[in-house]
C-alpha cells in the first residue's frame, strides 16, 4: 500500500509492503487513521496510516476480496468476494456484522447512502464466460436488504460480468460498469424508495 | 553345508551344487494321489500304466509312479510325482472328475492335502458367540410422521456427503459428514442401508443414526451391486485377481459379512457383471457362448453346470418372475432368436425368430408384464437400418408377440414402470419427436400421441406412472417438458440450464434436476419440481456433485387395503390439507419473527455507529480544515453552479404573408 500526501511530488509519504496476499482493494477509515485493505485470500487488515503496523486483522472470506467500497459515513464497509459472497464490516472494530449469499462471485458490492440496501455485481472469471448461456443473462445487479440479508431485486442489462457498482451519493440512482464495455446508469422509480419486505 | 567346507570350490560351482541339493519339501508338494483307479491283476497292469501315463502326462513331466497293491491286484488308487508342484496341481485341477469308463471316475487330490485334512484339530471349539450388535430400527426414516423422503446429496467436490429429509419449504439436514466416501455413495434397492466407497473396500450405514453396519475389505473397490432382497453385495476391484483365488468380484453376505464367493473378471466394462432374478434366488453372468447361473445361499452353479449357448449377446431377468430372456445373432442359415426361458427349469417358454437383424436390446417393464424387445435390422434389399420394436405379453397365454414398426432412429424407450405405455424418442436433432404408445389388451398397440420437434434425449417416467419427465440432458441444455400420459397433455416446458441429471422421488411426488461439477463446473445446484412441472426450489451447493434419493421398500399394504385408502382418499386429503395449511402459516409466521429481530439488532448497530459518529464530527472538521463534509448539501456555498447552453433543435415556422 502505498500513503499519498497531496502535494506536488509524486512520492508516497509512506509505503507499507505486502510481501505474502497481494492487496486487491483498500479504503481508509473514518478518520484517516487507518487503511483497511482486502487480501487475495480472503483476509482483510486494519493498517496504521502513520506507522503501517497492522491494528486489526480478520479473515470471513475464503477466497480472494474483489472490492471494499464504504458506506456514505465511513462507519461501515462491504466486502466482495470470489467466494460468492459480499460481507458488511464496521470500519473501526472490524466486526463482521452481515453476508450476502450468491451462487457467483461478486466482482464489486456498494452500500446505499439513504435506503438500508446494498448492491452487487459480479458473475463470472472472464476466462469463463463462454460455457454459460448469455441468453439466461447471468450478468445482473442484485439488491439485498442490508438487515435481512434477503435478495428482493434484479437488474438486468450486462452482458457480460459485472466488474463495478457504486451509489450515487444522493442514493437516487446507481451505475454499474461490466467486461463488455458498458457502464450502465439507472435511475430508482418511485416504487424503489417505497418497497418493503413483509414485516 | 560342513561336507563342502574343506573343498576348495569356486562360488559359481558352490551355487550350482547347492541348488540340486535335494530338498525334502519338494517331493511331496509334487506328489498327486489318484482314486478309483481300476483295479487289475498283472496282465493288464502294463496296458493301465499306459493310459494313466497318457492322461497324466499332459499336465507335466511323471518323474516317478506308484502303484499299490495287494493280493495281487492294484489297490484302486496310485501316487503320481510330478516334475514341479505347479505341474502337480494342473493335475489335480484339470483330472479331478475325468471319467474314464461308466465305473471309473478319477478323483485326483495333492498329497499333501491329505495331511492337511488329517491333522484337523479332533476337538472341536465351538465358535465364540459374538455380542449381538443393535443398530436400532433400520426402517426409522420410513417412520418421518409427515412422510418426508430422504436422499444423499454429494458436494464440494467429493468432500461432503449429507442425507437430507425433503420438505416442499426447504430441504432439512439429517447428517452431514466429511470424507464419509471417496467417490460417490449408493444407496441398497430397498434403502436400508448407504454404501460408502473406500480405497480398502466398502461400508455400509444406517438406521437412525447411520452407524456403520458393515464392513467389507476388498482393495481398490470401484463398482458394487446389491442383490434386490439386500441379502448379498457383489464388489468388483480391478486390482485382486490371481489364478489361484479370483478375487476380482467378490459376493458377501451383509448380514454375518462372510465372503462367500469370488469370481474372475476379465473386464467390468458392463457392470453389474452378476444379474439377479427379483428375489435374489439366482445370479447370472454370461461369457463367450455360456450362461451361467448360480443359486443362493450356496452360490453353486445351478445343476451344476453352465448353459451351452453359442453366440449369446446379451440377456436379462424378468423383473417379476424367474424367467430369463436372451438373443442369439444370426448363424449361417439359422436365423437370429430372442429365447424366454424359465429358471430354474430351463423350460424354453418362447422362442421368436427374427431376420436380417444387426442388433437387439431388451427392455423389460417393470413388474415383468411385458417385454421389448429393441430390434435393428437391415432388410434384404436396402442399405439402411430400420427399428421395430418386438412387445412380448408375458402375461398372456403362450406369450403374444406384437410389431411396433418405427420409421426413425430410435434416440429413447421407456416402459410406464407400472402401467402398460411406453415412450419413445426417435428422429434426429433438430427434429426430435416424442411418441407415446398404449399397449391395448385386444392385441392391439396404439399410438395415443405424438409430440413433435422436442428438444429431449432422456425419459423418466414416475415411478408411479402415469407422469413423466421429457428432459433434453447436458449438450441440449436442460430443457424440460412435463407431461401427463393419462391424456398426453404437456403440463409444463420449463428449463433448467445445462442440467446432467433427473431423479424422480420414490412416491413420484417431486423431480430434483441438477446439475453436477462432474459434468459442468459452474452453478452446480440441484432444484426441487412438483411432478407437475412447478418448480419448488433452487438449492445452490458448493461443487455439488450428486443426488440420490433414497429408495423405498415395498409397502406392507394388501392390494385391498390400498382400495380402501384410495375410496376414502378425500376424506384423508381434508386432513393434510389443513395439516399444511397449519405449517404454512407457522412458516411465514417463523420469517416473520426472524425478520424482525435482525432488523431490530440492525437499528441498535446502526443508532450505536450514528452515535459515534455524531461524535467525531470536531475531529473531522479538523481534519478537512474546517469543512464540513457530512452532508451532500453542506457547503452550498462551496459549489460552482455552471450553466450551459447546448443546441438541440432548430424549427422554422413560416408566419405567413404578413
Amino acid at each position: 500500500i502505498k500513503v499519498f500526501v497531496s502535494t506536488e511530488d509524486n512520492q508516497p509519504y509512506l509505503s507499507i509492503p505486502c510481501s505474502e496476499h497481494k492487496i486487491t482493494s483498500a479504503v481508509w477509515g473514518p478518520l484517516g487513521e487507518f487503511v483497511i485493505a482486502g487480501h487475495e485470500n480472503g483476509e482483510i487488515n486494519q493498517f496504521s496510516a502513520k506507522s503501517g503496523d497492522i491494528l486489526k486483522k480478520i479473515k470471513e472470506h475464503t477466497k480472494q476480496i474483489n472490492d471494499i467500497q464504504s458506506s456514505v459515513d465511513n462507519t461501515m464497509f462491504i466486502t466482495a468476494s470470489k467466494d460468492n459472497t459480499a460481507k458488511l464490516f464496521d470500519s473501526t472494530s472490524l466486526d463482521h456484522i452481515k453476508t450476502f449469499r450468491t451462487e457467483r462471485p461478486v466482482n464489486s458490492a456498494a452500500i446505499s447512502p439513504i435506503m438500508d440496501h446494498v448492491v452487487m455485481g459480479g458473475g463470472q472469471e472472464a476466462m469463463e464466460v463462454t460455457t454459460t448461456s448469455t441468453r439466461i443473462g447471468k450478468f445482473e445487479a442484485r439488491f439485498f436488504h442490508a438487515a435481512y440479508e434477503e435478495e428482493f431485486g434484479r437488474v438486468k442489462g450486462h452482458f457480460g460480468p459485472i466488474n463495478c457498482v457504486a451509489f450515487h451519493p444522493d442514493g437516487k440512482s446507481y451505475s454499474s460498469g461490466g467486461e463488455d464495455g458498458y457502464v450502465r446508469i439507472h435511475y430508482f422509480d418511485p416504487q424503489y424508495f417505497d418497497f418493503e419486505l413483509e414485516v | 553345508i560342513t561336507y563342502l567346507t574343506n573343498l576348495s570350490l569356486s562360488a559359481e560351482l558352490l551355487d550350482d551344487i547347492l541348488r540340486e541339493k535335494p530338498q525334502e519339501a519338494d517331493g511331496i508338494d509334487s506328489v498327486v494321489v489318484v482314486d478309483n483307479v481300476p483295479q487289475v491283476g498283472p496282465e493288464r497292469l502294463e496296458k493301465l500304466k499306459n493310459v494313466i501315463h497318457k492322461i497324466f502326462s499332459k499336465f507335466g513331466k511323471i518323474t516317478t509312479e506308484f502303484y499299490p497293491e495287494a493280493d495281487g491286484m492294484t489297490k484302486g488308487y496310485i501316487f503320481l510325482e510330478y516334475a514341479a508342484p505347479t505341474q502337480a496341481l494342473e493335475a489335480v485341477k484339470n483330472a479331478d472328475g475325468y471319467k474314464l469308463d461308466k465305473q471309473h471316475t478319477f478323483r485326483v487330490n495333492l498329497f499333501t492335502d491329505f495331511d492337511k485334512y488329517m491333522n484337523i484339530c479332533d476337538e472341536w471349539e465351538a465358535p465364540e458367540k459374538q455380542p449381538f450388535k443393535d443398530f436400532g430400527n433400520m426402517r426409522h426414516w420410513i417412520e418421518d410422521p409427515d412422510c418426508r423422503d430422504q436422499y444423499s446429496v454429494i458436494y464440494e467436490a467429493g468432500e461432503r456427503t449429507a442425507i437430507f429429509s425433503n420438505d416442499a419449504k426447504e430441504p432439512i439436514i439429517n447428517e452431514e459428514r466429511a470424507r464419509w466416501t471417496e467417490t460417490y455413495v449408493r444407496w441398497s434397492p430397498k434403502g436400508t442401508y448407504l454404501a460408502t466407497f473406500h480405497q480398502r473396500g466398502i461400508a455400509l450405514w444406517g438406521g437412525e443414526k447411520f452407524k456403520q453396519i458393515q464392513r467389507f475389505s476388498h482393495q481398490g473397490v470401484s463398482l458394487i451391486d446389491f442383490s434386490p432382497c439386500e441379502r448379498y453385495v457383489v464388489t468388483f476391484s480391478p486390482l485382486m485377481d490371481t489364478k489361484e483365488d479370483p478375487q476380482a468380484i467378490i459376493i458377501w453376505d451383509i448380514l454375518t459379512g462372510q465372503k462367500k464367493r469370488g469370481f474372475h473378471c476379465e473386464s467390468s466394462a458392463h457392470w453389474p457383471i452378476f444379474k439377479w432374478s427379483h428375489d435374489g434366488k439366482f445370479f447370472a453372468r454370461m461369457s463367450t457362448d455360456t450362461l451361467s447361473i448360480y443359486e443362493t445361499p450356496s452360490m453353486g452353479l445351478l445343476d451344476k453346470k453352465s448353459l451351452k449357448i453359442n453366440g449369446i449377446k446379451d440377456f436379462s431377468w424378468s423383473p417379476g418372475d424367474n424367467i430369463i430372456a436372451f438373443w442369439v445373432p444370426e448363424d449361417k442359415d439359422i436365423p437370429a432368436r430372442v429365447t424366454l426361458m424359465q429358471m430354474p427349469s430351463r423350460q424354453e417358454i418362447r422362442v421368436r425368430n427374427l431376420f436380417n437383424v444387426v442388433d437387439c436390446k431388451l427392455h423389460w417393464q417393470r413388474n415383468g408384464d411385458y417385454l421389448c424387445v429393441k430390434v435393428d435390422r437391415t432388410p434384404k434389399g436396402t442399405q439402411g437400418v430400420v427399428t421395430n420394436f418386438e412387445i412380448f405379453r408375458m402375461r398372456e397365454k403362450q406369450v403374444p408377440v406384437d410389431v411396433v414398426e418405427m420409421k426413425e432412429s430410435i434416440i429413447a424407450f421407456a416402459w410406464e414402470p407400472n402401467g402398460s405405455k411406453f415412450a419413445v424418442l426417435h428422429g434426429e436433432s433438430p427434429r426430435i419427436n416424442a411418441s407415446f404408445y398404449h399397449v391395448k389388451n385386444n392385441g392391439k398397440i396404439e399410438l395415443i400421441k405424438m409430440f413433435d420437434k422436442q428438444q429431449a434425449n432422456s425419459i423418466f417416467w414416475s415411478p408411479q406412472g402415469q407422469f413423466m419427465v421429457l428432459a433434453g440432458l447436458r449438450s441440449m441444455n436442460g430443457a424440460l417438458a412435463f407431461v401427463d400420459t393419462s391424456d398426453c397433455t404437456l403440463m409444463n416446458i420449463a428449463e433448467h440450464y445445462m442440467a446432467s441429471d433427473v431423479e424422480w422421488d420414490p412416491t413420484g411426488r417431486y423431480v430434483v434436476t441438477s446439475v453436477s461439477w462432474w459434468s459442468h463446473k459452474v452453478d452446480n445446484a440441484y432444484w426441487l419440481w412438483t411432478f407437475q412441472g412447478r418448480l419448488l426450489q433452487k438449492n445452490n451447493k458448493d461443487r455439488f456433485c450428486q443426488l440420490l434419493w433414497r429408495p423405498r421398500p415395498p409397502t406392507l399394504l394388501s392390494i385391498d387395503q390400498i382400495k380402501m385408502i384410495k375410496k376414502d382418499l378425500k376424506k384423508y386429503s381434508k386432513i393434510f390439507e389443513q395439516k399444511d395449511r397449519l405449517s404454512q402459516s407457522k412458516a411465514s409466521k417463523e420469517l416473520v419473527d426472524k425478520r424482525r429481530a435482525m432488523m431490530e439488532e440492525y437499528r441498535n448497530y446502526r443508532e450505536a455507529a450514528l452515535q459515534n459518529y455524531q461524535e467525531q464530527k470536531n475531529l473531522r472538521l479538523e481534519l478537512r480544515g474546517g469543512v464540513d463534509t457530512d452532508e451532500l448539501d453542506s457547503n452550498v456555498d462551496d459549489w460552482e453552479e455552471e450553466t450551459i447552453e447546448f443546441f438541440i433543435n432548430e424549427e422554422i415556422i413560416p408566419l405567413g404573408d404578413l
